[in-house]
């Protein structure tokens, strides 16, 4: 497993992966709905499948002495690496941004402010994208578009779901909202429960892609 | 011991079948996979490396492919035509990714490979010819230790002094190396070359698995004056030529002296039996 997640990473992952998870420094852009850095995470997986397409990938990995179910699984563990990295610095950046900026830059009015919840947030979007892109790409690797529109659509409706909580709930607007030192336990709360939420999302997106790529003929 | 065994190779698709397909490769034989385009020689190697699920038994040196999956594909050295793979990477990094899988891999038998084939490792794969992506490929699959060479269409798209050469070179493997080789082509010439016996598929069926010589032995070349005097044979695939009609005779026949007949090379075996085959198909669907 460990040598396939080194070939993942040497010859399929796009520079994208990585570039995009610069992107965590957006929280610094006053009033900008954050969530939509974690479509940029999404956007990167699409380019490392069209990578994987092109290279030929996939049947080049069957003929590898490794078990075909392993191959959907060690791009999947390189990907929720890589998520959790981006969820991992939007929380310090984050942070940084609330111990250098006054209290009322902070606050965001386009969404929920970069605190803990954000990150919460975030896990819950890559969790619904994983759910929803993988299982369906690996059913079919050569027919990425599909599985990204859907998932993206998804993505973008539940941004807008998050802004609506943030202005029409005062759970969101008040106490999970504005720095991590106030209300710090509900959102440490919160953060805990959307993280198994991705945690509980990703296996299965794992498990049902295993399952579809065991039927597919290369 | 045989160093493959495929049993009862079935694999079903909407407008095509490949139908109980069994035959074996020799240890230390080159085992020529032979058919016209869409016969079913590419499905049949998938379908022996698991690329896609098929049912029937495949087994590698005695050992099931299924139940020792891992140990199996240690052994095989699997060569897709060229390399077709990760054209924007150097031959360096694609090594550097592929040989941790294998723990025989020998990094001084790949470098005596690279130098013998003046391949370049700083190279992209794009930057290669098709010769030269083929001897990558063998490269990549003889340094860790493969005793079954399994190629697909290796040689289509060379040009004739490469195929000369990649002959010159799967020889010498077998003859230094002991590898066994199974490989497809629809050229016929690398078969008369190398190949010690053929396997001859035809619409998803094998309709001979034995020696080259035991093959070519076994029918002669007939020409007829008119269709009436092969009729009265009972001559195989008969198809009209320049001068008359041509069918495939059985070797063992009594020929009558009116009958020219020749040595049947594996184009006109190949030829007369898949006229034949078809002639059978249009008398079965009527």
């Amino acid at each position: 497993m460990l040598n396939l997640i080194k070939k993942e990473l040497r010859l399929c992952l796009h520079p994208t992966a990585f570039i995009f998870l610069f992107f965590a420094v957006l929280v610094f852009v006053p009033n900008y709905p954050y969530e939509v850095i974690f479509f940029f995470s999404c956007l990167s997986i699409f380019f490392s499948c069209m990578m994987t397409r092109e290279n030929g990938d996939i049947a080049f990995s069957c003929a590898l002495p490794i078990k075909k179910e392993h191959i959907p699984f060690a791009k999947m563990l390189v990907v929720f690496g890589l998520q959790c990295i981006i969820l991992l610095l939007v929380g310090i950046i984050g942070a940084i941004k609330g111990v250098v900026l006054p209290a009322e830059q902070y606050v965001n009015q386009a969404g929920i402010s970069a605190n803990l919840v954000l990150v919460g947030n975030g896990a819950i979007l890559l969790g619904i994208f994983n759910l929803i892109f993988f299982p369906c790409y690996f059913k079919n690797p050569d027919k990425i578009g599909v599985p990204f529109i859907v998932g993206a659509i998804v993505i973008f409706l539940l941004i807008g779901v998050f802004i609506v909580l943030r202005w029409a709930t005062p759970l969101y607007s008040t106490t999970l909202n504005g720095l991590n030192y106030e209300n710090t336990g509900a959102k440490s709360v919160a953060l805990a429960i959307e993280i198994v939420v991705y945690g509980v999302l990703s296996a299965v997106s794992c498990e049902l892609s295993m399952k579809n790529f065991q039927k597919v003929d290369l | 011991m045989n160093a493959l065994e495929v049993r009862e190779l079935t694999k079903v698709y909407p407008e095509f079948k490949l139908d109980k397909v069994s035959f074996c490769v020799e240890q230390g034989h080159i085992s020529g996979l032979i058919g016209r385009n869409g016969a079913g020689k590419s499905t049949t190697i998938k379908s022996i490396l698991r690329l896609i699920s098929a049912e029937g038994n495949v087994s590698v040196f005695g050992k099931d492919f299924l139940k020792e999956e891992m140990t199996v594909k240690q052994m095989i050295g699997y060569v897709g035509g060229g390399f077709q793979y990760y054209p924007m990477n150097t031959l360096a990094a694609i090594r550097k990714a592929y040989a941790p899988f294998y723990p025989s891999w020998n990094q001084s038998r790949y470098e005596k490979f690279l130098s013998q084939f003046e391949l370049i490792e700083s190279k992209k794969v794009k930057e290669l010819s098709e010769g030269m992506k083929v001897k990558f490929a063998l490269a990549l699959a003889l340094s860790h230790g493969a005793k079954l060479l399994i190629m697909d269409e290796p040689t289509s798209g060379l040009d004739p002094l490469s195929r000369e050469e990649f002959c010159d070179i799967i020889l010498q493997l077998v003859r230094k190396e002991g590898v066994s080789v199974l490989f497809s082509t629809h050229i016929t010439s690398d078969l008369m070359r190398i190949a010690d016996d053929i396997v001859y598929i035809s619409q998803g069926k094998i309709l001979a698995a034995c020696s080259l010589k035991e093959l070519l032995c076994k029918y002669k070349l007939a020409q007829f004056a008119s269709l009436a005097d092969a009729s009265a044979v009972n001559a195989i695939g008969v198809k009209a030529v320049k001068e008359g009609f041509e069918g495939l005779l059985p070797s063992d026949m009594q020929i009558s002296e009116n009958i020219t007949v020749t040595d049947a090379t594996i184009d006109n075996i190949i030829v007369h039996l898949e006229k034949a085959n078809e002639e059978k198909k249009h008398v079965e669907s009527d």
